[in-house]
């Protein structure tokens, strides 16, 4: 989470980490995720707002944040 | 301010640059610096020659291997002819002569700000193990080998694939025992001794060019990742970034050692481990990137030398990119001709 903070994301889903100097792109929905972490939201918090936007239930939509959120970790970034 | 006649070498702009060019560049865009670049050239082709919008006037200089005598009566001359208070060198080839002799060459009037003798010798590679403890960072497996024997029980120890380094210059990497040794031989033959055989670490090279003042602390410092290199491994493009591990390491290699002038780590970085790889005890030939982000390395460190004043270890944004290009510049042969027949322009 500390790394998180540290991020340099932008508008448009562009992420940039200061610390290793690696870029990455997200698109809207991972950019949502990231903002919504950053700010402190636990997952099921994120799912249930995303929720209302498509049509799987907030527990598939935790799932499928639980797996972006492992990407973060293979990346060193969460 | 008074002017100030400033030599740097390395002018050597082409595809496996010095960092002269940058540096001068540095020097000339510093507000409270007034000063005149003397460009010092091995070589009439050397594009700073070319450059007049940064080299004010250049001289050829002998190569370091003419020793100190020649150096000193040639620096002499410049003096006396054109005036000159203050050397930048710049290349690995002349740093032994101007560690050696500082004092020589502060006798002839001409500042310079370069490590001490045995600063200088930290750099060499079978130092790095000693260095990296004292700094805090780990460093690859190492074993320093002397023979083909010592190197077979070495590879033992620390696996294939392995780097085989000269001691200053050169690193191959081996797949199998067999190759380290061809590799032994060859930059043994080279290079000379002891041969270094380093574990092959995966992760990013990160580097951070910094300025010591001899006392225990930063001048400045840049923190850097070299997105695309050159065949050749020089960077094309680069970023700013702030590792903090790299970056501490950087102090506390300047605290430790009281390391005078400036120097490059070159690291290497696996997640939240750190190894140091190289240590150059001198500007890297990107060292206008940290001018370009607000931290003027040379111009800071002639100011420290002449007792200017200067803002110690100022910050930087991380995620400020470098880009080289490359550019033509078309002269007559009178600036060539003048350089052959003359030895300067």
């Amino acid at each position: 989470m500390n790394r998180l903070s540290k991020l340099a994301v932008n508008s448009e889903g562009f992420i940039f980490d200061p610390t290793t100097g690696d870029s990455y792109t997200v698109n809207p929905t991972g950019l949502f995720i990231i903002n919504s972490l950053r700010d402190g939201k636990e997952i099921d918090q994120i799912a249930e707002e995303l929720s209302k936007e498509f049509e799987d239930t907030p527990e598939e939509i935790s799932k499928d944040i639980s797996e972006f959120v492992s990407h973060l970790y293979t990346y060193n970034l969460y | 301010m008074n002017e100030l006649k400033i030599a740097v070498s390395g002018i050597n702009a082409v595809d496996n640059p010095g960092p002269g060019v940058g540096i001068a560049r540095a020097l000339k865009e510093d507000p409270d610096l007034n000063v005149k670049i003397i460009g010092l050239a091995y070589d009439a082709m050397e594009p700073g020659i070319y450059m007049d919008w940064v080299v004010d006037k250049t001289f050829i200089l002998s190569y370091p291997s003419s020793g100190k005598d020649a150096l000193l009566e040639r620096l002499a001359y410049i003096k006396k002819s054109y005036g000159l208070d203050y050397i930048i060198p710049n290349l690995d080839s002349e740093l032994p002569l101007y560690t050696k002799y500082t004092k020589e060459i502060e006798a002839l009037g001409v500042e310079v700000f370069v490590p001490t003798e045995n600063q200088y010798k930290l750099r060499a590679k079978d130092k790095l193990v000693q260095v990296a403890e004292k700094i805090n960072i780990d460093i690859p497996k190492t074993a320093v080998v002397n023979s083909p024997d010592e190197l077979i029980k070495a590879v033992d120890k620390i696996g294939l694939p392995v780097m085989v380094k000269g001691a200053y210059y050169k690193a191959e990497r081996a797949y199998t025992t067999q190759e380290a040794i061809s590799h032994f031989h060859k930059i043994s033959a080279e290079w000379g001794f002891p041969i270094i055989l380093q574990e092959v670490v995966k992760g990013e090279e990160l580097n951070v060019v910094g300025v010591g003042d001899g006392e225990g602390n930063m001048i400045g410092k840049l923190g850097i990742k070299k997105m695309w290199i050159t065949s050749l491994g020089k960077i094309w493009t680069g970023v700013t970034i702030k590792n903090e591990l790299m970056l501490n390491a950087a102090d506390n290699f300047v605290k430790e050692y009281k390391w005078k002038g400036p120097f490059e780590l070159e690291c290497i970085v696996d997640k939240n481990k750190i190894y140091l790889i190289e240590i150059n005890p001198r500007f890297p030939a990107w060292s206008y990137f940290a001018t370009g982000c607000g931290i003027n390395l040379p111009a800071n460190m002639v100011k420290k030398s002449f007792g200017l004043p200067f803002e110690e270890n100022q910050d930087y944004e991380a995620g400020k990119l470098y880009v080289r290009y490359t550019y033509e510049t078309i002269t007559d042969m009178k600036t060539f001709q003048n350089v052959i027949t003359k030895g300067e322009n």
